[in-house]
């Protein structure tokens, strides 16, 4: 093609080169305008508008703390925290397909009509869908990728003994909070302080980059508990076991480590297993071993007579008139259960005689007596600061009557909680010497406060030895290669003021009696069988629990291993509180 | 001796413009990267990809081959045989874009009626109107030369063609392709060297038109002043510009990093698309979007070399197709640009080469591909050989 040709076939057009220049030079100059434009978006401007997108998908999030680990004194877990994933949403962003809704309530079996209520419930910011799922479950919810909705990792309590442990250790609220027991009691050491993150979320709410750590999680510190789990197991068995073939109402059992006041078993029955959500109804939640008062029976005779020996007024050979079993008070009679002309000391405490403890609790001002039965830790808190300790009840001696003064002696107008009965028996374990109450485990001996001397500790020991024997009230209470010091309670229950014919049986007891290792409190609220005395109901299990324990403890036998008296069936010696 | 002398320019002397192939390549290749970047979390989260992450990347990738392709059987064919058919195609052209409008046929997305759905693919004829507008303005040019300062026969025809088309797109509606076909239109006029005091009215005329336009619709209205001010309305109007300049804002200087955009993550609608830009400046910074900017200059200095170069040669048609092709991708690729940046309103025009979108892609490279043919026949001219 020749240039002059095409000339002509274009006529007079002819492209003028300075309108292409400068369509040329305005395209550069738009471009320029951009860069600029660029420039100033992303190195001038660039600080509003990442404070901006800060606003938008910046967000603090809270991480949850893991909350400490309760264990035994050997370590074994008791209560341990294990991840668990919450399903919530934000409503305004939630955009899910009618599908997507019904795989969701499948999957957090939920109705359809629940979770639309809660989903599309644009009023709100924040909807728990549901909590704590297992990790695995929460997986699949989160694969259905429904923009708006989020997992949150949360922290669920387990109780690997369940209902053995259950009244003890308490449990925790679904924010992991500590509601009732050890759970409650040590919070502030367990429960973790959430920390707090700045994170970048997508839109669907996933984190997609953490930002800064505002404030580290403080993870909660994890508790050894005095308790052994092993002696836990055996006192829990024993008790249901006690309770169901008694048709008993409830009772309880505490073994205590004489020597240190340390607690190594609390076991109630009913009880129930913390692991179901399902709360309980409140009589089996409770705490009966710490919580419940009763009046002790004769199980304070022990106390009555040690502060009678410390201030010198008996000896344990002191003859008392028990006045052939019927003695009257202010125009009250006191009754024993077998008459006796004359009963020494001892013997007042063997066959529980309700008359001769009156007769010593008389000899004694109404001050001093108070004196005694205050510093065994009557009427006062026990120092364990349970949640919902019932400090029980010692009225001032400045109120007390004669026939009062006379029947605290045999435990009726006095009321105690288990643990604090139990408590108050390491005097007679620890020559005189009362121990404080603790759940956690000690590694240095334990400074108790003096409360009766040693002499009079050891008297009462051997009495209470006598307890057990043939001739006692509790033969049933004796363990094959231990000697036994202990004593039985059968009180009456009070209802609207007056004594029914209703009862707690209980035992109280030490063992080996020539160095006491352990304490066994045995309490059975309202027996409704055959048998309802101390040493019919409490005094068995009392056994087993102590001599199973004892041998777990590897304790040398300080008896020989035929040491078991069974008694004449006409020797059996019952009480009547 | 002076074989040698006469061979050697011949050897060095290519039969394509080099650079404008890199520049090409340069395009399609970050354009491939950053779709697959922006639309991975989309296409893992959708149920419509079948939660295939590549969803979008695989696609793209086969429109570019199609669109290789399609430009290697284009640039077989002489621009004269383009001159022939130039009318034709725009007649084809205004036939698509009117099937589009008819229900049942035209594919309606987002409220824009703008896709043809043929068996695999759905076609967007108002990309392609936009390369026969090209081709037809710069015959039309050429055809009228003769009567170029009369106003009513040079300029008329063309606007009553341009209203015709308008109205046509409007009714879509995409503002966007009738924006860029009447720049090309005008354009083409302009560098034809039609009457300056036309032109001049012009000047005043077609803003005032342009308003009259906006303000007639509520929905153009809403675009045009929601872009102003995008933080009055940050979660409604201004939602989607707030998003993109938040992306500009985060990527400073060099960017937060290949792959490691938020914006992406569902909260900027059209982020491969439309706003891949945005996503670009969030990922790779100021830097990264200087490199678009800069490749796009280097194509539009390329292609109105190839254009000055054919008007130097007397070949006045492939003179007009190559700047207006230069015309047509420059303005599209700043109206996107600007659009991303905050400072013209939302159009739904794609940044060329790099955004995704089957039909633009491989119109694109059509255009290009052209362009390469006017250059070859440039160099053929240049060494006296026939074309």
């Amino acid at each position: 093609m020749k240039p002059a040709a095409n000339i002509k076939t274009t006529g007079q057009l002819a492209l003028p080169p300075w309108r292409s220049r400068l369509l040329f030079v305005l395209l550069m100059g738009g471009l320029a305008g951009l860069l600029v434009r660029g420039i100033y978006l992303q190195a001038i401007h660039d600080d509003f508008l990442q404070q901006k997108g800060d606003a938008r998908y910046g967000r603090v999030i809270d991480i949850n703390a893991h909350r400490g680990m309760i264990t035994d004194r050997h370590g074994e877990p008791l209560a341990i925290s294990t991840p668990v994933e919450s399903v919530w949403a934000s409503p305004p962003d939630v955009d899910a397909t009618s599908q997507q809704v019904r795989d969701l309530a499948r999957l957090l079996g939920m109705s359809m009509q629940e979770v639309k209520e809660r989903l599309f419930d644009t009023s709100r910011d924040f909807v728990y869908l549901r909590r704590q799922l297992p990790p695995e479950q929460a997986g699949k919810v989160e694969r259905l990728g429904i923009a708006g909705v989020s997992l949150k990792r949360e922290y669920r309590r387990y109780y690997p003994g369940g209902e053995v442990t259950s009244h003890l250790l308490g449990f925790t609220s679904v924010d992991d909070n500590g509601q009732e027991g050890i759970e409650l009691a040590m919070q502030s050491q367990l429960g973790g302080k959430a920390g707090s993150q700045r994170v970048i979320k997508d839109r669907r709410g996933h984190i997609v980059e953490d930002v800064a750590s505002l404030r580290a999680p403080k993870e909660g510190s994890d508790i050894a508990l005095s308790l052994d789990n092993k002696i836990q197991f055996l006192a829990f068995r024993e008790i249901k076991k006690t309770v169901e073939e008694h048709q008993a109402k409830s009772g309880s059992i505490v073994v205590l480590d004489a020597k240190t006041g340390e607690l190594l078993a609390l076991a109630n029955w009913p009880s129930y297993n913390p692991n179901n959500r399902e709360k309980p109804a409140p009589n089996v939640m409770r705490n009966h071993a710490v919580t419940d008062l009763f009046e002790p029976g004769s199980t304070m005779k022990p106390f009555t007579i040690a502060t009678a020996l410390d201030l010198g007024k008996i000896k344990p050979d002191t003859e008392i008139n028990t006045e052939h079993g019927v003695y009257t008070v202010g125009g009250r009679k006191i009754h024993d259960t077998h008459p006796e002309a004359y009963l020494t000391v001892a013997q007042v405490i063997q066959k529980s005689s309700n008359v001769g403890a009156s007769k010593i609790a008389l000899s004694m001002k109404p001050e001093q007596f108070w004196h005694g039965l205050h510093e065994a830790g009557f009427g006062a808190p026990t120092g364990s600061e349970f949640p919902g300790e019932a400090p029980g009840r010692l009225r001032d001696y400045n109120t007390w009557r004669p026939i009062e003064q006379a029947t605290m002696s045999y435990g009726n107008g006095i009321s105690v909680n288990l643990l604090q009965l139990a408590r108050a028996y390491t005097v007679f374990a620890n020559d005189g010497e009362l121990k404080p109450i603790t759940l956690l485990k000690q590694d240095a001996p334990v400074v108790g406060t003096k409360v009766f001397s040693a002499n009079t500790a050891q008297e009462v020991r051997e009495m209470l030895e006598l307890v057990v024997r043939p001739g006692g009230t509790a033969p049933e209470a004796q363990i094959n290669g231990y000697r036994v010091a202990g004593k039985t309670g059968t009180a009456h229950k009070l209802d609207g003021g007056h004594y029914v014919n209703h009862y707690v049986a209980s035992f109280v007891g030490l063992a080996p009696a020539s160095n006491p290792r352990l304490i066994v409190a045995v309490m059975v609220n309202d027996p409704s069988g055959a048998e309802y005395y101390g040493g019919q109901v409490a005094a068995p299990a009392f056994s087993n629990v102590m001599g199973a324990a004892l041998r777990q403890l590897n304790v040398p036998n300080d008896a020989p291993l035929n040491n078991v008296m069974q008694p004449n069936p006409d020797e059996l010696i019952k009480e009547d509180t | 001796m002076i074989n040698a002398s006469l061979k050697a320019p011949r050897r060095v002397m290519m039969d394509y413009d080099n650079v404008l192939a890199w520049v090409v390549i340069a395009l399609l290749s970050i354009g491939l990267v950053m779709v697959y970047s922006a639309s991975i979390a989309t296409a893992e989260a959708g149920k419509f990809t079948g939660y295939q992450p590549t969803y979008f990347l695989v696609r793209h990738a086969l429109f570019i081959l199609v669109g290789l392709i399609a430009g290697v059987i284009v640039f077989q064919v002489p621009t004269q045989t383009w001159q022939n058919l130039a009318p034709y195609l725009f007649l084809f052209g205004v036939v698509l874009l009117l099937l589009v409008l008819i229900p049942g046929v035209g594919k309606s997305v987002n409220g824009s009626r703008r896709w043809l759905s043929l068996f695999v693919i759905n076609l967007q004829p108002s990309e392609l109107m936009k390369f026969f507008a090209v081709l037809y303005a710069a015959d039309y040019t050429v055809r009228k030369g003769a009567v170029k300062d009369s106003l009513s026969k040079a300029f008329f025809p063309m606007f009553a063609v341009m209203a015709l088309v308008g109205t046509l797109l409007l009714l879509e509606p995409d503002m966007g392709a009738f924006v860029v076909i009447c720049a090309i239109a005008m354009g083409t006029l302009w560098l034809g060297g039609f009457n300056l005091k036309i032109f001049g009215g012009l000047i005043v005329a077609l803003p005032l038109a342009f308003a009259a336009l906006i303000l007639s619709s509520p929905y153009r209205m809403q675009r045009v002043i929601g872009f102003m001010d995008p933080w009055s309305d940050p979660y409604g109007k201004g939602y989607q510009l707030s998003h993109a300049l938040i992306a500009f804002g985060r990527g400073e200087w060099f960017g937060v990093g290949l792959g490691a955009s938020v914006e992406k993550l569902f909260y900027l609608p059209e982020a491969h698309t439309d706003f891949l830009l945005a996503v670009i400046a969030e990922e790779l910074g100021l830097f990264g979007v200087c490199i678009v900017i800069l490749l796009f200059g280097w194509l539009i200095v390329r292609a109105f070399a190839i254009g000055r170069q054919a008007a130097m040669e007397e070949r006045l048609f492939a003179a007009l197709v190559a700047q207006g092709v230069a015309l047509w991708l420059g303005v599209q690729a700043m109206i996107n640009i600007g659009v991303n940046m905050g400072i013209l309103p939302t159009k739904g025009l794609t940044l060329p080469f790099l955004s995704f979108g089957g039909s633009g892609v491989v119109v694109n490279l059509v255009a290009v591909a052209v362009l390469f043919r006017i250059d070859y026949e440039n160099r053929r001219v240049a060494r006296g050989l026939p074309i």
